[in-house]
């Protein structure tokens, strides 16, 4: 019935805990990973001013595009072949 | 404790025992509103409007300084009165022509640095250069076909061969403006950043 799953133990607390403490690492090494690529491909060592112009905007706005694009697709391809090819 | 807190909370200028540290402040993401103002900017036809607007206006005083120093051929034979309007004439007609010619050319000029820049995803001087033919083959085309079209069959090599020295013409004037302007607004990107005082260009 209904009774055996809705209550969750406190393994299961401890383990749902811990797979999204995981999740949040793996989110927040994304978006550093991201950042730091998409700033060291983009953006010049020599500033010459502090507001972004066009060109590095559309920089970067291709390079977040492109970057998730490719981590969703890797991440499809690693989950679909359960055995490593 | 309380005379230690009361100290930071006033931010006080005067030396306590210790060197007073300035308080850190929390670091502060650009709302929404900043990025939507700052978006504004990156529009090509925000940008190329008010470009437009800015040579429009430069065109109108430049036209009406210059009309005014036109003195007509037959100075001697007006009157005082007639000399004053045949002057404010010229200056209204050379000033909105120029006003006419100068807010185009910003226009184009905005327009086709701004598409260049938006397709290369650089920030360089490519993209002044191009915008720079593109403007000046655009200013001169109209004037190369006034001048061509009565002549005979061969106006079609002709017209292309003026049309790509016109446009030789102003990039090699604008290479030269945007050589300038780089240096003098953005610094060069130079092997010896580390030696003052020796710029030389990057051919």
């Amino acid at each position: 019935m209904a009774g055996n799953n809705n209550i969750p133990s406190q393994v299961d607390k401890e383990q749902i805990f811990g797979m999204a403490e995981k999740e949040m690492e793996y989110r927040v090494e994304l978006f550093n990973k991201l950042t730091h690529t998409c700033f060291n491909k983009c953006v010049e060592k020599r500033y010459k001013e502090s507001e972004l112009n066009m060109g590095e905007n559309s920089c970067i706005d291709r390079c977040v595009s492109k970057y998730w694009q490719v981590t969703n697709l890797v991440g499809q391809l690693l989950g679909s072949n359960r055995p490593p090819v | 404790m309380s005379a230690d807190s009361g100290a930071e909370s006033t931010n006080g200028s005067s030396n306590s025992n210790e060197p007073q540290k300035p308080p850190i402040e929390p670091l502060r993401l650009p709302t929404i509103e900043e990025i939507r103002g700052q978006d504004i900017w990156n529009n090509c036809a925000v940008r190329s409007v008010v470009s437009g607007v800015m040579g429009g206006g430069l065109g109108l005083f430049m036209g009406l300084f210059l009309g005014a120093l036109d003195n007509p051929i037959m100075q001697h034979e007006m009157t005082g009165r007639e000399l004053f309007v045949y002057t404010a004439k010229q200056m209204g007609r050379r000033s909105w022509s120029s006003c006419k010619t100068f807010a185009v050319m910003g226009l184009i000029f905005s327009t086709a640095e701004c598409v260049v820049e938006k397709a290369r995803a650089k920030h360089d001087t490519t993209n002044t250069v191009v915008a720079g033919c593109v403007t000046g083959g655009a200013l001169s085309a109209k004037a190369v076909y006034h001048v061509l079209r009565p002549a005979t069959k061969g106006w079609h090599g002709s017209l292309a061969l003026l049309e790509a020295s016109s446009i030789f013409g102003s990039c090699h004037d604008l290479w030269t403006i945007s050589v300038y302007h780089r240096k003098n607004h953005h610094g060069l990107q130079t092997e010896n950043t580390y030696r003052e005082g020796k710029m030389h260009h990057a051919l």
